[in-house]
């Protein structure tokens, strides 16, 4: 039985690596859904009907199943149904997964706050920029998104926060990240068992790390403050 | 509108081509006729699932997989000329993993039980265990039979030999997620007792382990260790042929005596 302080690099060392994989999905996923969020936002206001309602379906049905089904579906259905394990058994693998499934997810959570933040601003806005002779374009992208970007900033930053820990729910697919790294002390890895208070170290990281985040979107906010709105 | 026109012409494209990568990739290889063993020697790696559980699957200070049964997956590699590699899975998703293709055995002390047989093709018994009845070491002298803990609240893993054995003998259960949290459960006191394995037991609790205070008292029913393959993999005949003759030449014995599990082997 190793001492505490005997413990403690160990650990450290175990809960950086899980937390690393950790970051880089929450980076993957952010980076993967903002931009897909907005075309699933564009195709639930399209006037086309198929889009539309292939659009609001998608996001009904992933809105309304829960993320650990999800990712069961997204990283075993391959090999399960279609007898083609696309994803492979490592790690590398089961990350792939883990981002699709979180990136479809968050995408359909982030193309209701944009349509929400498109829809409300004002239809006087886009009206002046007709009035100056502004193409379609030029009004979306020149009006409408800055204006939407600042009303989607605070609902944004609360699902983001959300996303930090809802990363915890990848180890159902035994995706290593800071939970499951915890969580091994407790059965026994690398000499240390027994032990629960890796675990609940855990959530020092993600206080840490939400409080950062925190700190980035007031920064934001402030900065998008010349919108008198 | 050329702007939306536009967008709603991408975005159909874009589903098309999603459609297209979703399906276009199912049509190769998936041929009834290769073997589970053929699939194996063909991919060129054996992936074994595991979880961390000292002294079958665990981690030596370089991050390697070694232990009882990891060592002796490695023998079993060699012996069908393959490459291994050791994936830790979530234990309760261990036949998804099989049929899913993303591992091909599950060798991690796995016991023998009706549910694994039926959704898993498995090996000979290798190894014998049993199930034992954990209490705070302080008390341990009021618990010495089954009878005596008939009024104690246990915690079992879920879906594990322990529950069954809970079930049988008529305990007051709760089910948690894994061994390791049942040791919990008692160690803070929110349950009396616990029922894990015994060499899960031999390796976690009592004197220099993390669980000083717990001690096991009562042995209920033995049971058997074996690996589980994918259901109908010609596999199973390789490993018990395979088996055999470790058995029959030792290394077997070698193995056990390095990670102290000879007493539990099946003679």
């Amino acid at each position: 039985m190793l001492s505490f302080s005997e413990q403690l690099p160990i650990v450290f060392n175990s809960l950086n690596v899980g937390f690393l994989q950790t970051l880089k999905l929450f980076l993957v996923t952010l980076a993967g859904s903002i931009p897909l969020g907005l075309i699933i936002s564009f195709g639930s206001m399209s006037r086309f009907k198929p889009i539309s309602a292939f659009s609001k379906t998608l996001v009904w049905v992933v809105r309304g199943t829960p993320l650990m089904i999800q990712l069961l579906i997204v990283y075993y259905f391959p090999g399960l149904v279609l007898h083609n394990p696309i994803w492979g058994g490592d790690e590398s693998g089961r990350f792939f997964a883990a981002a699709v499934a979180f990136i479809l997810n968050y995408a359909c959570y982030f193309s209701e706050i944009y349509r929400g933040g498109i829809q409300g601003v004002p239809l006087g806005q886009q009206e002046a920029g007709q009035v100056l002779g502004l193409s379609k374009t030029q009004i979306f992208f020149k009006i409408t998104l800055l204006q939407m970007i600042k009303r989607i900033v605070p609902p944004m930053s609360n699902e983001i926060i959300t996303l930090v820990k809802d990363t915890s729910l990848a180890r159902i697919i035994a995706l290593q990240e800071i939970i499951w790294a915890g969580q091994s002390f407790m059965k026994g890895s690398q000499g240390i068992s027994g032990q629960i208070w890796p675990l609940f170290f855990t959530g020092v990281y993600y206080l840490v790390f939400s409080g950062i985040l925190t700190v980035l979107f007031n920064k934001v906010e402030k900065k998008l403050d010349y919108f008198k709105t | 509108m050329k702007m939306k026109k536009i967008i709603a012409v991408l975005m159909a494209v874009l589903m098309i081509a999603a459609c297209f990568a979703g399906c276009g990739k199912t049509s190769n290889n998936d041929n009834a006729t290769v073997t589970d063993m053929q699939y194996v020697k063909d991919k060129g790696v054996l992936v074994v699932g595991i979880t961390d559980f000292k002294p079958m699957d665990y981690q030596d200070a370089d991050g390697n997989w070694i232990g009882f049964d990891a060592d002796l997956a490695k023998e079993f590699a060699k012996y069908i000329g393959v490459d291994i590699k050791f994936v830790e899975i979530d234990w309760d998703n261990k036949v998804m993993e099989l049929d899913g293709k993303t591992i091909d055995c599950v060798w991690n002390g796995m016991t023998l039980r009706d549910e694994v047989k039926n959704s898993m093709a498995c090996s000979v018994p290798y190894c014998t265990n049993a199930q034992v009845i954990v209490v705070p070491a302080d008390k341990a002298e009021q618990y010495k039979t089954p009878e005596a803990c008939k009024d104690l609240q246990f915690a079992v893993e879920a879906g594990s030999a322990g529950k069954d054995e809970a079930e049988a003998n008529g305990f007051k259960y709760t089910e948690v997620k894994d061994q390791a949290t049942a040791l919990q459960e008692v160690a803070s006191g929110t349950c009396d007792a616990a029922i894990i394995d015994l060499l899960m037991a031999g390796a976690m609790i009592g004197e220099g382990t993390g669980y000083k205070n717990l001690t096991y008292t009562v042995s209920l029913n033995s049971e058997s260790y074996g690996v589980g393959f994918r259901k109908g993999s010609d596999l199973v005949e390789q490993f018990n042929t395979f088996f055999a003759e470790k058995v029959a030449n030792g290394d077997v014995q070698k193995i056990a005596e390095t990670y102290g599990v000879q007493e539990a082997l099946v003679k």
